[in-house]
């Protein structure tokens, strides 16, 4: 039986050699050889995640192979003013995280404006999430407003760098709290041993987390007016204003036929059910923009973070 | 438990991970090629085999990678990896020695040693462990990070003062870019590409391959060649006996390389260098440290192989990877639908399993091919200086390029490797700049959350209390002490004499 497997995995790549052999008559209306894929963020994470479960439906859509290749650092930047250098032929693009993207174009010298980019769509999102350990003595959100007003700052809660810095001063104000936050760098991989040792009171990141780590950390508090259906029973703020939205974007200046391509494969490759199946199951909402709605959509969120 | 050992042992099992295992020997060889960038590699090939198959190719990459990363740390001291920096330290003064075959057969048998014991702890003591590694937060990473400089003190040479002023501008260096914490630029001199700050990987290629080549080069008039070139017979099963013979050096490198691969951003580099110093600390005869002692090369590669099963240990218990690579391994899973941690322990831990009981067999795998490869490979040093010294510097420069595909980064190697090779000459040694390159990463955000921290419980509590910290705090004190002391005591035999 087991030699069934050994043979299916010669013939796949057989036939995953020709079809890259095949592969040199591209779609008419995309006018590239090959694209590369630039993500932004570590090998392991969750663009990597995005982009490894989009490329297939990509690669079938464009009729071109699609090359992972990964520039990391500066929480994203270095990756998003790689893009914002390629050439606008829409054969380089890239993740894109908001708010991420507008907050680190906010650094001196960055080299971009998150308004330059050709966004091509926006594919999932995920609300922000309070959480605490599965051990905490703060049970539930008033539990957590209580100790909070009973020792003001006293509370520590971590959260992503700057644009988690800037959500949860927003959730303070809403819920009128002081507390102390501690920014994690790297990627989220750190901050839920942080929390599950209970070395941080709280952490404020997306729900996708907290539905990845239900096992080990609780949620206590849900960003906006929808409850998320993976963490049932896990009370709304809808004064809180945290989503983190995941798409893919282009260099300034790609033309509107091209980025209009891209959007048609980028939302057919999103639509295979297996992939929409895995986003709903993580604790995502799912997304299927047109160009027209993702710059709108865009230039809302802009707006939003403007000061 | 023995249905798992039986699905690992079955044909299609062995054959994909001995595959991984030669790719990892590749892999570790090249500087630039990291085990994160093979792993992260081979993935979108794993996707056509089984679950099983996929993650046992995956693990044999990393964990031969962890031995491969040796070699040219041994040959050329350029570290493959990271990781293999302290092999580097006693491993290319042995092969100076025309020890060559010795110190690759060393590194061969203690990385299968330390792999078997990293996934002997992952099959069997994968929970205790995890709950002690929870008791790490910003604190104390800090305080290891600081236990871990303390090997300035036997690295330095001659002058701690220049040990330290070494390991200082690494982790200055380190920290160039946006800041981990805060997202707050730092020493970028308005260079755009400096954001994302130094690749450790081509910093460290830097480090030790450019002042090395540019040594050769200097000294092609006087040497032909690396080292002399002295096939011994008998030399494998005289170090493999020697290796065995030291049961006690054994477990305590197994156990600090386990214990820090477990613990999440830490990871095989750190395992190696805390592993090399305790070596140190604990044998009587200290003097071939450095210059060529092969327990160097077996404190490093038993710790650096230990801690890469030991990584994949928060990852199957808590769904936190315990390394890069092991980050790399839970996206395949979860790219199949699975989430690894107590979810997929749950549901298959058959699967769980028999990915342990493949990581210890591909330790025996590695030892294996390592030595069908070692006469090959020992064989690099008969490549006359005047090519191996270009090939180095071509090597080096790809693999720079590799990392992050950033031309960018090739500069900045260079750069750096320039700056060693002019500093050199004045006493400062590669090793504790290196060492500070890959501490920097571990110290700096740990020491910033830990202040944010205090702000709300106070420096005190936060940074000098719980039991970790106290342990740390007093190991760090020891070691300075040791060494205060010891150096004393030789300065005044030298006035006495």
């Amino acid at each position: 039986m087991k030699f069934s497997y050994l043979f299916k995995g010669v013939v796949a790549s057989v036939f995953g050699a020709a079809m890259l052999l095949a592969g040199g008559t591209a779609q008419a209306d995309y006018p590239c050889k090959e694209a590369t894929f630039i993500v932004p963020y570590s090998p392991g994470g969750g663009s990597d995640q995005m982009a490894r479960r989009l490329v297939p439906g990509l690669e079938e859509a464009l009729g071109v192979g699609v090359n992972i290749v990964y520039k990391t650092g500066g929480g994203g930047a270095v990756g998003f003013s790689e893009l914002h250098r390629s050439a606008p032929d829409g054969c380089t693009f890239s993740n894109t995280v908001v708010p991420n993207v507008i907050i680190s174009s906010k650094g001196e010298g960055v080299g971009y404006k998150p308004g330059d980019f050709a966004y091509i769509g926006m594919t999932e999102s995920s609300a922000g999430t309070l959480m605490v350990p599965k051990d905490s003595k703060y049970k539930t959100i008033e539990d957590f407003i209580a100790a909070a007003n009973e020792n003001p700052g006293m509370l520590t809660v971590a959260g992503t760098g700057g644009s988690g810095l800037s959500r949860w001063t927003q959730l303070e104000s809403v819920l009128g709290i002081e507390t102390t936050y501690v920014p994690v760098g790297g990627g989220v991989g750190k901050m839920i041993p942080m929390l599950a040792g209970s070395h941080v009171d709280g952490a404020a990141t997306g729900a996708n987390h907290a539905t990845k780590h239900k096992g080990i950390v609780d949620a206590i508090l849900v960003a906006g007016a929808n409850e998320v259906p993976t963490l049932p029973g896990v009370p709304n703020e809808p004064d809180w204003n945290y989503v983190i939205t995941w798409g893919l974007m282009a260099p300034p200046g790609t033309p509107s036929d091209i980025v209009e391509t891209l959007n048609a494969a980028l939302r057919s490759a999103a639509s295979d059910p297996a992939v929409q199946d895995a986003l709903t199951k993580g604790g995502y909402v799912t997304h299927d923009m047109t160009v027209a709605e993702v710059n709108a959509f865009m230039d809302a969120e802009i707006a939003k973070y403007a000061d | 438990m023995f249905e798992a050992l039986l699905m690992a042992i079955s044909p299609t099992y062995l054959m994909y991970m001995t595959i991984g295992v030669l790719l990892g020997l590749v892999v570790g060889t090249l500087p630039g090629l990291t085990a994160t960038m093979g792993t992260a590699l081979l993935v979108p090939f794993t996707f056509g085999l089984p679950t099983g198959e996929g993650i046992a190719m995956l693990g044999g990459l990393y964990v031969c990678a962890m031995f491969s990363d040796a070699i040219p740390a041994c040959l050329v001291n350029t570290p493959g990896t990271p990781a293999a920096m302290a092999t580097g330290f006693d491993g290319h003064p042995m092969v100076k020695q025309g020890r060559g075959q010795e110190a690759i057969v060393a590194a061969c048998f203690s990385s299968a040693l330390g792999t078997i014991f990293g996934a002997a702890c992952y099959l069997l003591l994968a929970w205790p462990m995890v709950s002690v590694a929870l008791k790490f937060g910003p604190p104390q990473f800090f305080w290891l990070g600081v236990f871990a400089l303390t090997i300035i003190g036997s690295l330095a040479g001659k002058s701690i003062l220049k040990g330290l002023a070494g390991a200082a501008i690494g982790i200055i260096i380190s920290c160039i870019g946006i800041s981990h914490a805060a997202e707050v630029n730092r020493f970028t001199l308005n260079i755009p590409e400096l954001r994302g700050g130094v690749s450790l990987v081509a910093a460290l290629i830097g480090v030790f391959a450019v002042p090395q080549v540019l040594s050769m080069i200097l000294n092609l008039r006087k040497e032909e060649y690396v080292a002399e070139y002295k096939p011994e017979k008998g030399v494998i099963l005289k170090t493999i006996i020697k290796v065995v013979s030291a049961p006690i050096h054994f477990l305590r490198s197994g156990v600090i390389g386990a214990f820090i691969g477990i613990l999440p951003g830490a990871g095989s580099p750190i395992a190696a260098i805390v592993s090399y110093n305790e070596a140190l600390r604990w044998s009587k005869d200290k003097s071939q440290y450095g210059k060529g002692d092969v327990r160097g090369v077996t404190a490093s590669e038993i710790a650096n192989n230990a801690a890469a099963p030991a990584a994949m240990i928060p990852l199957v218990t808590l769904g936190v990877p315990g390394s890069a690579p092991a980050a790399v391994i839970a996206g395949a899973l979860m790219l199949r639908g699975l989430n690894p941690g107590p979810e997929l322990f749950g549901t298959n831990a058959t699967l769980v399993y028999s990915f342990g009981w493949s990581l210890l067999i591909a330790g025996i795998v590695v030892f294996f091919i390592g030595m069908l490869a070692t006469p090959i490979l020992v064989r690099i040093i008969k490549i006359p200086l005047r090519l191996l010294a270009p090939l180095i510097m071509f090597l080096a420069i790809i693999g720079a390029y590799a990392i992050r595909n950033n031309v960018f980064d090739v500069y900045l190697m260079l750069i750096i490797g320039l700056f060693v090779f002019l500093i050199r000459p004045l006493g400062f040694h590669p090793g504790p700049i290196g060492l500070g390159f890959i501490l920097g990463p571990i110290i700096e955000p740990s020491l910033v959350q830990a202040l944010y921290i205090s702000h709300a419980v106070g420096v005190q509590r936060v940074f000098f209390s719980g039991s970790v910290s106290i342990i740390l705090i007093s190991l760090s004190v020891i070691s300075v002490s040791a060494v205060a002391i010891s150096r004393y005591r030789s300065r005044k035999k030298e006035n006495v004499s």
